[in-house]
């Protein structure tokens, strides 16, 4: 499926969530005051659910630029 | 018939009209809700709050004051069972007693509610003492579609429906047999019976935010979505044609509450929010805070088991650098469990070694701290290929792989995108045009650590196809987002008794 963060295309697998769009765009879910709204302005969880064209918009302080070497993980 | 025989029988069907009318005062009525709690009976400090959020005893006893208020209906949205340690160190068990202890009224299934099987899941639908609802789901017995309730003088009707993509969203065994069908169909079937019975229809969804607007868009008839699954935080009720939706967030961080007056089958007025759940601003429920506490001191004991036996010192130290009989083991059981070819993890996904001797199943969790579970797709060799150069070429960093059924040789020392010299799989190189099973973790299928290559291998094939739950054809020939990689681990070492991976030379260094 294909979903939208701030307007950035992510392609995800079926049953996917949003923390898999933010990882695929290289940005760190676990860190940072994080907040994501829905295209209604809804705050929504990390593990909540994905429908293809969803679209997905950042708020809050920005969250870091993984590393190539991801020392978190 | 004389004329004061006729004018009498006017005078009662006026009244029987009359009264089918119901003039009388508008019946009122508090619904209370939750959703995707996922197991998180205990409070705890998600990532960026400032103090302790969630537990469910300060739930329950925020429940409790609210249903003394008004005639009221506690319901639950669905994903309850599955997810923290305190839910699936019993499968589930835990989080039904507690909600056979907050009294609530009807629950409807989530898509990881099936994640423990169907076995599992029936068990803990028999030990519930509330309905638990599926409209829309055929083949799954104890089950019901809907369910009448009478809450002050206001007869409820609640109709549960789950999202038709659940086969998509745990093992294809746990749904085998089993018909997810498309909600908006069957709720207005559904409507169709109970509409006349009762003066309101509650639709407990586990569907999401977006397909319930569609929900409340298409279907009419509907007064009140409880919803679940998309994790939305709807802070006061939404109004889409004529039906509220609400949505409680996640993992009991917050309460729902919608208070509404229905006359004559219409919502007169409605008003709601959420309550953050808050433990330091008052008391637990004793009953709901003994069930966590008890369930939390086994949970300690389950820990410190001992569940087998490392034969030699599992390297977890290293698996950012080179092969380790650790990234092994973890290789290894992604493979064996999926059936695929090979096996490739994130090394960073390993944070901890484990000494020789036994095993608790602590030491397995603190190892595997990530909540990460298995995907294998399918994969062009060119494809997989582009992610070992990626993964070898990251030497140091989280991203430097673990492997199953491949043997690699590269040069660290090689010019960047060019220092893997060689792949087999198995004893036969890799070949670049064939199509390979890849087992992985949901963060590199993800294209996490930039594994873009594996992203892209859903261009190759992302067409999905549900037939009779299970799952044809696509990229991915296997995802277990219920179970997570430590658990089957765990699982493993367990049945093995004793686990002693070696040093096989599937990551080799050789510059020219």
């Amino acid at each position: 499926m294909r979903v939208f963060v701030d307007g950035r295309e992510v392609y995800l697998r079926p049953g996917m969530k949003v923390r898999h769009a933010l990882i695929q765009l290289g940005l760190e879910p676990w860190k940072g005051e994080l907040i994501l709204r829905d295209r209604w302005g809804n705050p929504v969880g990390l593990d909540g659910a994905l429908r293809d064209g969803d679209e997905l918009f950042l708020h809050g302080k920005p969250t870091e630029k993984l590393s190539q070497e991801h020392p978190t993980r | 018939m004389t004329l004061r025989a006729f004018w009498r029988l006017i005078l009662v069907i006026g009244i029987s009209l009359w009264s089918s009318f119901s003039w009388g005062e508008p019946k009122e009525l508090r619904i209370i809700h939750f959703n995707d709690f996922h197991g998180f009976a205990r409070p705890h400090r998600p990532l960026g709050f400032k103090e302790e959020v969630g537990g469910a005893a300060w739930m329950a006893s925020l429940a409790e004051h609210l249903k003394g208020e008004k005639p009221a209906i506690f319901l639950a949205a669905g994903d309850m069972i599955q997810g923290d340690n305190w839910a699936n160190l019993f499968e589930g068990r835990s989080v039904i007693r507690l909600l056979n202890a907050m009294r609530i009224d009807a629950m409807v299934l989530g898509n990881h509610e099936f994640d423990f099987g169907p076995g599992v899941l029936g068990q803990r639908i028999k030990e519930a003492n509330f309905p638990v609802l599926g409209a829309n789901v055929v083949g799954m017995d104890g089950i019901r579609r809907h369910v009448v309730k009478k809450v002050g003088e206001a007869r409820v009707g609640i109709i549960g429906v789950i999202t038709a993509e659940t086969p998509l969203m745990t093992h294809p065994r746990n749904v085998r047999g089993l018909k997810f069908l498309d909600p908006e169909e069957v709720l207005a079937r559904e409507l169709e019976g109970i509409s006349k019975e009762v003066d309101i229809v509650v639709v407990l969804s586990h569907c999401g935010y977006s397909k319930d607007r569609e929900i409340a868009s298409r279907v009419r008839g509907i007064h009140v979505i409880v919803g679940g699954h998309s994790h939305t935080r709807l802070d006061e009720p939404v109004k889409v044609n004529d039906t509220i939706i609400v949505q409680a967030w996640e993992h009991g961080k917050t309460l729902g509450v919608l208070d509404i007056s229905v006359d004559g089958g219409k919502v007169l007025s409605w008003k709601g929010g959420l309550r953050d759940i808050v433990p330091s601003r008052w008391g637990p429920d004793p009953e709901a805070m003994s069930i966590v506490e008890e369930y939390s001191r086994q949970m300690s004991q389950l820990l410190d088991t001992v569940v087998g036996v490392a034969g030699v010192d599992l390297d977890g130290e290293n698996v950012r650098e080179r092969e380790t009989n650790f990234g092994n083991l973890v290789a290894d059981l992604l493979r064996e469990v999926s059936g695929a070819q090979v096996a490739m993890v994130n090394g960073g996904s390993i944070r901890r070694s484990i000494p020789r001797g036994p095993v608790t199943l602590d030491s397995i969790y603190s190892a595997l701290p990530f909540d990460n579970y298995v995907v294998t797709l399918k994969i062009r060799g060119r494809g997989l290929w582009e992610a070992l150069e990626h993964g070898v070429s990251g030497r140091g960093g989280g991203r430097f792989p673990q492997v199953s059924g491949i043997k690699i040789t590269y040069c660290p020392q090689g010019e960047p995108g060019k220092r893997l010299r060689e792949v087999r799989v198995g004893m036969e190189p890799l070949e670049m045009d064939r199509t390979y099973l890849l087992a992985t973790n949901d963060f590199l299928a993800a294209g996490g650590d930039g594994y873009s290559s594996l992203v892209q291998a859903l261009d190759e094939g992302d067409k999905m196809e549900n037939l009779g739950g299970a799952l044809v054809g696509g990229s991915i020939t296997f995802s277990d987002p219920g179970r997570w990689v430590r658990e089957l681990l765990a699982e493993k070492v367990k049945e093995k008794g004793t686990v002693s991976p070696s040093l096989e030379g599937r990551i080799m260094e050789a510059c020219p």
